[in-house]
């Protein structure tokens, strides 16, 4: 009888709610985005539209996505300081333990971000004087969501695939906030054509059109990029696990 | 049962292990003996697929270590002291590691008693001495029930209740029938412990020998007679090495005590003395790494 991966989960989600740093990075996120979806509601008066009002109201994500970034990475970096020796030993296939570490992490912050967005609609709902209202029905509104927790969901995957390709805290963070926070603004500002085509291949939280620091496009291409990012990081992530002792 | 066949582990600059071939078995603990670097921690973690060995394999139960289905309950592992997250407490830490592989929580508590580490489960780890990451690395290689035992240094730090501890421990885990798998650099540690040496040096192995064949291989016979002289002829001509030790006596080697003895009848020369010396462990040990230690002092 095999290990089921259920057990590896459960192993997992243990590993994670038992650090401070756990807890720590999540009262920050809600803190951030909490604050910033609270001061940009309470200083917009109208919005032309329900998904413009949401869309002003969810800004904070742009800064809160900092902290998914050390999140994701944590949750990989962590063990290596000693730990990845016993876990490993547990758990000889790694590509299943960086597997199930993933989803754990990720699956926490997609549930943060689910609670947030909704107190995000709550606030434009009720703060913010829209023709019509705000229905969190809505396409639009449901649309603008969605996104927000799928950036979430695709931005805790590339930091934990940049934790096992670098496995240095410092350098994975380094990186991770490079690309989704500093880059992304960096070359909107920058100017010219050549910058702008790379902010827009860069992993941006706020993904599509609503992008707040960087080059907009199109919503369907920024589900794109920063998927692709997600996928590149953590399959080179998997790929060196495998190969490299410990 | 551990089997390892042709291991060879290359680093950039050097060789770790150099074909190194040894069997490991059941039902007594096997001492893993060398001088510091001399690959002992390389073979292991070759053996737990922790390090993929250049040339060679090594297998557990018959399989490569990645290989096994619930790992914790056929293979329990100490492999450093500091193996785990120091902000975890003692009790989460062995808590997902039992979870990974599907254990009852039950089993936490049981070997959380058994290593006494009961009273400080729920600190952090990060506080804890050498000695009490030391009990919570062999708690965790417990967990599982396992059928085979790894421990790589597991005195270093304890003080000597917890050496004494472990030694039992070891012993009662080969009575059950268990494959035990023991490093240390210290040949005293062995002493009381082990029943099989396996002895690398420089990443070669120098011995796979049973305790009592290498204590055999040293021993030598002291007799003391009246006609000294007359008597190492009478042995030299038997074909035996004959020294004559400070206070007169002869030391003996070739011959066993017995055949010592015959000669000295036949010779017709009285024998006052007549003793079987056994080589310290200790002695044993430094003949045989004596020209493999990698990191030597050097001479003043």
């Amino acid at each position: 009888m095999r290990v089921p991966l259920t057990a590896v989960l459960r192993s997992e989600w243990t590993k994670l709610r038992t650090l401070r740093s756990t807890w720590w990075c999540t009262a920050v996120y809600v803190l951030v985005v909490g604050s910033f979806a609270w001061l940009a509601a309470a200083t917009t008066r109208s919005a032309p539209t329900a998904d413009s009002a949401v869309g002003v109201v969810l800004t904070g994500f742009a800064f809160g996505q900092v902290v998914l970034v050390v999140l994701g990475v944590l949750a990989v970096t962590s063990e290596f300081g000693g730990m990845a020796l016993s876990s490993l030993v547990a758990v000889p296939r790694r590509t299943r333990l960086l597997a199930a570490k993933t989803a754990v992490v990720t699956a926490w912050a997609a549930v943060v971000t689910v609670l947030l967005v909704a107190g995000c609609v709550l606030a434009a709902r009720t703060l913010v004087a829209v023709p019509g209202g705000v229905s969190p029905g809505d396409p639009e509104v449901l649309r603008a969501a969605g996104l927000q927790v799928a950036g979430a969901v695709l931005v805790t995957v590339l930091a934990a695939g940049l934790g096992a390709v670098l496995r240095s805290t410092a350098g994975a963070l380094g990186l991770g906030i490079a690309l989704v926070f500093v880059g992304p603004p960096a070359l909107a500002i920058a100017g010219g054509r050549t910058a702008e085509l790379l902010s827009q291949a860069l992993p941006s939280l706020r993904v599509g059109e609503d992008s707040f620091l960087a080059v907009p496009t199109t919503w369907p291409v920024g589900l794109a990029v920063a998927g692709a990012w997600a996928a590149g990081a953590w399959a080179a992530g998997a790929v060196l696990l495998e190969r490299r002792d410990v | 049962m551990i089997e390892v066949e042709g291991l060879t582990k290359r680093y950039r600059t050097r060789v770790a292990v150099d074909d190194v071939s040894f069997t490991v078995r059941p039902g007594r603990v096997t001492g893993f003996l060398g001088p510091n670097g001399s690959g002992k921690t390389t073979t292991m973690r070759c053996v737990l697929g922790l390090t993929r060995p250049t040339a060679g394999t090594a297998t557990v139960l018959g399989v490569p270590y990645r290989e096994l289905d619930v790992p914790m309950r056929r293979v329990g592992a100490l492999v450093d002291p500091r193996a785990r997250h120091p902000g975890r407490s003692a009790y989460a830490h062995l808590l997902a590691l039992a979870q990974s592989n599907g254990l009852p929580a039950a089993r936490v508590d049981a070997v959380v008693d058994l290593v006494g580490l009961g009273a400080v489960a729920h600190e952090r780890v990060g506080g804890f001495s050498l000695g009490m990451g030391q009990r919570l690395g062999i708690a965790a290689a417990l967990l599982g029930d396992p059928d085979v035992l790894l421990l790589d240094e597991p005195v270093n730090g304890l003080d000597p209740e917890g050496i004494r501890w472990v030694r039992e421990l070891l012993r009662d885990l080969a009575d059950e029938g268990r494959t035990v798998l023991v490093s240390s650099h210290l040949m005293s540690e062995m002493e009381d412990t082990a029943d099989h040496l396996v002895v690398l040096g420089r990443g070669r192995l120098l011995a796979d020998v049973a305790m009592a064949d290498l204590l055999g291989r040293g021993a030598s016979v002291r007799v003391r007679s009246p006609q000294g002289p007359l008597l190492a002829a009478a042995l030299r001509r038997a074909g035996a090495a004959v020294s004559l030790e400070v206070d007169g006596a002869l030391r003996v080697e070739g011959l066993g005590a017995a055949a010592v003895g015959d000669v000295a009848f036949a010779a017709a020369v009285p024998v006052h003395e007549l003793t079987t010396v056994v080589a310290s462990l200790e002695a044993a040990y430094l003949a045989l790494t004596g020209a493999d230690v990698e990191y030597r002092a050097g001479a003043a």
